[in-house]
């Protein structure tokens, strides 16, 4: 039951949203069919506590990482208590045996004496006994692991830091000492051998001498093992806890970053948050189209209905509201200047086609092309990498780009279309037909200008924002994901 | 301990049925519907949790016949709702009879005269209204939909949610109630509970993301299509007659099929069809020829012909 607890957590820590309830039920579960089978044990912890599709691959993933752990100490602690009842046979007779040879050189000397007993006799230290004992350790480090909060590792960097203080706390400190003073001693026993063995040349510090170096190298070796094994349990703790701690930490960074400071890997990331973001969208959408839903009372259908009832008005009949969804007509700048921010509103874009139906994408640098067939027919990836190659980083022409517009779609905005805009209006000093702009403002809805320049570079060297913005209903800088995803749910809201 | 009894009963009758996930997975193989053992288990544990079981996977995987066949195993009856956009609970949980209610109000009106004779005074006529039993909000004027149905139904019931990802977010709120403590509430009435908890699967095709909160209440059973072993055991079972070797063609190309980039992936329900027509058409081995004369059996859209047909060749080539 214990690492079921430990289990969840790990899940939650993975971004799994588990509840207590969920928690109980994998319990009695677990319960009914034991955890014998690895097989079963993987069913039906994922029947109660996985109920996201999306989160399944983590699942399982997160799963063999845990369960393997769990095996394989289990398994080692068969092993090891194997081993370690033959080891002791064998050290218990070999100790037997030294003691007789100490008795039966009652001549040996003094010195060597006291030596002989601090070596042969089980090291000083706790550690270094446990380990002459070849006592099974992962519960230890387990313990050690506990109390330093091992789970609260997030990243790579502190694992070393963690197994320096699980060494320590299983006492590390007392046996690197010994082990130390002990390399000293025999040094300092060596150098004074080398004496005596010139005064006299038998003597029994000769065979108790390898004997104490072998001792010494097994503990050093010992202290070796363990401290792989600290490693190796350090290591897949990270795996469990912080892999993906790290994602959420990176995630909720992404929201904040801005736009043009992404590499590639987070623009990976960033085109799951997008979607995410234009899912919590969708929803929206289709809830307020819910309360809209019910109309006006039809009164002629309705008394028709009832006139069984004696003329008393039981069913109702409604006059059904015609959902209008908002049309958009999407202009996105690609040119050198918004090259790279472009890629993302292009992304959002793309996502925000599946929301709502009727989206027009155009972009331009000089020409005004429309990419809405693309959009549909590509895959993500493809379609943006497509327009970038094609018109990316041109120099801008807003006036042409807008001529352009105006005979491709000017006709078909009406009263009904949000016409966004993304853009820092930097014109290269050429005209910007501010009139087409004022005609797209009368014929639409309304006209939004995202900014991807903050307010205070606006109109600054060749950006002629402050022509523009008398034609828009709205001009926001539009900076990072948080941005565009208030701009967006208001859009929805208020349309 | 009485009422504990009771809600219990659909599993004290069956209890040797559902005593392990294996006798269950070999019990519905005799009534013809080949499950993996996680199947098994999810029907077991809703038995013994006495949980839902939100079902999700592609269509044409078997969702809404794992419901079927546990009704027949369970000897239960299936009480069926289909959700759909504007589903509401009139039609889901409960609706008034309102003709006879209608009628009612007017016997009432010809017995008043009766009941308040000799009443002497306002109050004492008001006293003996009181007297008079209610019942317009009863039992009696309350047309049971199928929500109602599970719940009342005294030998247990499998109740079936179908779809209940095409029902509105509000109607899935409504379930809550039912879902975590089989009961629902009628203003009029009060709370009506299970007479004995019904086994409630609901199914989903995914087209729109569930609430957290229905889900946290259900144990949930992902069923992918299923693997090239199970397909070929469900088309023995389904399909009678079918030789062995075409059986292992026909799986591994639908196998192949699966693999590529289609509109909409050929479900083991349209394996079936395509292997019955392929008997019926006494075909020995598949061929180009026989795959393109019978490839709108196994695909539903022309882009997917077109995209599957010049390939049918390259197809075919890897399975012998």
């Amino acid at each position: 039951m214990r690492f079921v607890a430990d289990f969840i957590g790990a899940l939650r820590e993975a971004g799994l949203q588990v509840s207590p309830a969920e928690s109980l039920d994998a319990l009695k579960a677990i319960k009914l069919l034991g955890l014998e089978s690895r097989e079963t044990s993987k069913t039906v912890l994922a029947l109660t506590l996985v109920k996201r599709q999306a989160d399944q691959v983590m699942y399982e993933e997160l799963f063999d990482l845990y369960f393997a752990g769990v095996e394989k100490a289990k398994a080692s602690n068969k092993e090891l208590n194997k081993e370690s009842n033959k080891e002791a046979d064998k050290s218990e007779s070999e100790s037997s045996e030294s003691a007789l040879d100490a008795k039966s050189n009652p001549s040996s000397s003094q010195a060597d004496m006291s030596d002989g007993k601090g070596m042969q006799t089980s090291p000083r230290s706790l550690l270094g006994q446990a380990l002459g004992e070849n006592k099974d350790m992962s519960l230890a480090i387990t313990q050690a692991a506990i109390d330093e909060k091992l789970s609260s590792i997030v990243l790579f960097t502190q694992k070393n830091h963690f197994a320096y203080k699980i060494m320590q706390r299983l006492g590390d400190e007392a046996l690197s000492a010994e082990i130390r003073s002990q390399a000293n001693s025999l040094e300092h026993k060596s150098s004074l051998e080398h004496k005596s063995s010139l005064e006299h040349k038998s003597s029994p510090e000769h065979k108790s001498s390898p004997e104490h170096k072998r001792k010494q190298r097994e503990l050093v070796k010992a202290r070796a093992r363990l401290l792989d094994q600290v490693k190796d349990y350090v290591e897949q703790q990270y795996g469990i806890f912080a892999q993906h701690k790290g994602l959420k930490y990176r995630e909720e960074y992404l929201q904040q970053a801005k736009l043009s400071q992404l590499d590639r890997l987070d623009y990976i990331l960033m085109q799951r948050l997008v979607q995410r973001a234009a899912r919590k969208l969708a929803s929206q959408h289709s809830r307020k189209r819910l309360t809209r839903k019910r109309g006006q009372l039809d009164v002629r259908k309705t008394i028709a209905a009832n006139a069984a009832f004696d003329g008393a008005l039981f069913h109702t009949r409604w006059k059904a509201t015609r959902i209008e969804r908002p049309k958009i007509v999407a202009i996105c700048d690609v040119s050198g200047s918004v090259s790279r921010v472009a890629r993302f509103l292009l992304l959002f874009l793309y996502s925000m086609q599946d929301v709502m139906p009727k989206v027009r994408s155009f972009i331009f640098a000089s020409e005004m092309i429309e990419v809405t067939e693309l959009f549909k027919q590509q895959g993500i990836e493809l379609a943006l990498e497509e327009i970038m190659k094609r018109w990316g980083g041109l120099s801008t022409d807003y006036g042409k780009a807008l001529a352009g517009f105006q005979s491709q779609a000017l006709a078909s905005i009406d009263k009904k279309t949000t016409v966004i805009m993304l853009g820092d209006a930097r014109n290269n000093q050429g005209d910007g037909r501010t009139d087409i702009w004022e005609k797209v403002f009368r014929q639409s809805k309304r006209v939004l200008w995202l900014n991807p320049e903050q307010r205070n570079s606006w109109d600054n060297g060749d950006s002629i924002m402050s022509e523009y913005s008398p034609w828009c209903s709205s001009v926001e800088p539009c900076r990072n994901l948080k941005d565009i995803e208030r701009i967006f749910s208001r859009l929805l809201k208020y349309s | 301990m009485f009422i504990l009894e009771l809600q219990i009963s659909v599993i004290i009758k069956h209890q040797e049925k559902i005593a392990s996930p294996e006798i269950i997975q070999s019990r519905y193989e005799d009534l013809g519907y080949i499950c993996s053992h996680s199947v098994a288990t999810a029907i077991y544990l809703a038995c013994h949790l006495q949980k839902p079981i939100l079902i999700e996977g592609p269509p044409g995987v078997g969702k809404t016949e794992l419901a079927k066949v546990t009704a027949t195993y369970l000897n239960a009856p299936l009480i069926r709702m289909q959700c759909y956009e504007g589903l509401d609970e009139s039609k889901a949980l409960y609706e008034w009879k309102y003709g006879k209610q209608l009628l009612y109000t007017q016997v009432l009106k010809e017995q008043l005269g009766d009941v308040l004779r000799g009443a002497r005074g306002l109050d004492e006529s008001i006293a003996r209204l009181h007297d008079f039993g209610d019942i317009f909000y009863s039992q009696e004027f309350l047309e049971p939909r199928p929500l109602l149905q599970a719940l009342q139904s005294a030998d247990g019931a499998v109740l079936l949610i179908d779809e209940i990802d095409k029902a509105d977010q509000e109607f899935e709120a409504f379930l809550l109630e039912l879902l975590s403590d089989y009961q629902v509430s009628i203003p009029e009435i009060g709370t009506v509970k299970a007479v004995s908890t019904p086994i409630v699967m609901l199914t989903s095709n995914n087209t729109r993301e569930l609430g957290d909160a229905l889900k946290r209440r259900c144990l949930h059973l992902y069923i992918p299509f299923p693997d090239a072993a199970l397909e070929s055991r469900i088309l023995a079972t389904q399909v009678e007659g079918l030789d062995s070797q075409l059986r292992e063609q026909i799986v591994a190309l639908i196998g192949k099929l699966r693999d590529m980039p289609l509109k909409k992936s050929p479900a083991v329900s349209e394996t079936i069809d395509w292997a019955r027509a392929l008997l019926l058409l006494n075909v020995e081995e598949l061929d180009s020829h026989w795959v393109k004369e019978t490839l709108n059996l196994l695909l539903k859209f022309q882009d997917d012909i077109e995209l599957v047909e010049p390939e049918i060749k390259a197809l075919l080539k890897g399975l012998r």
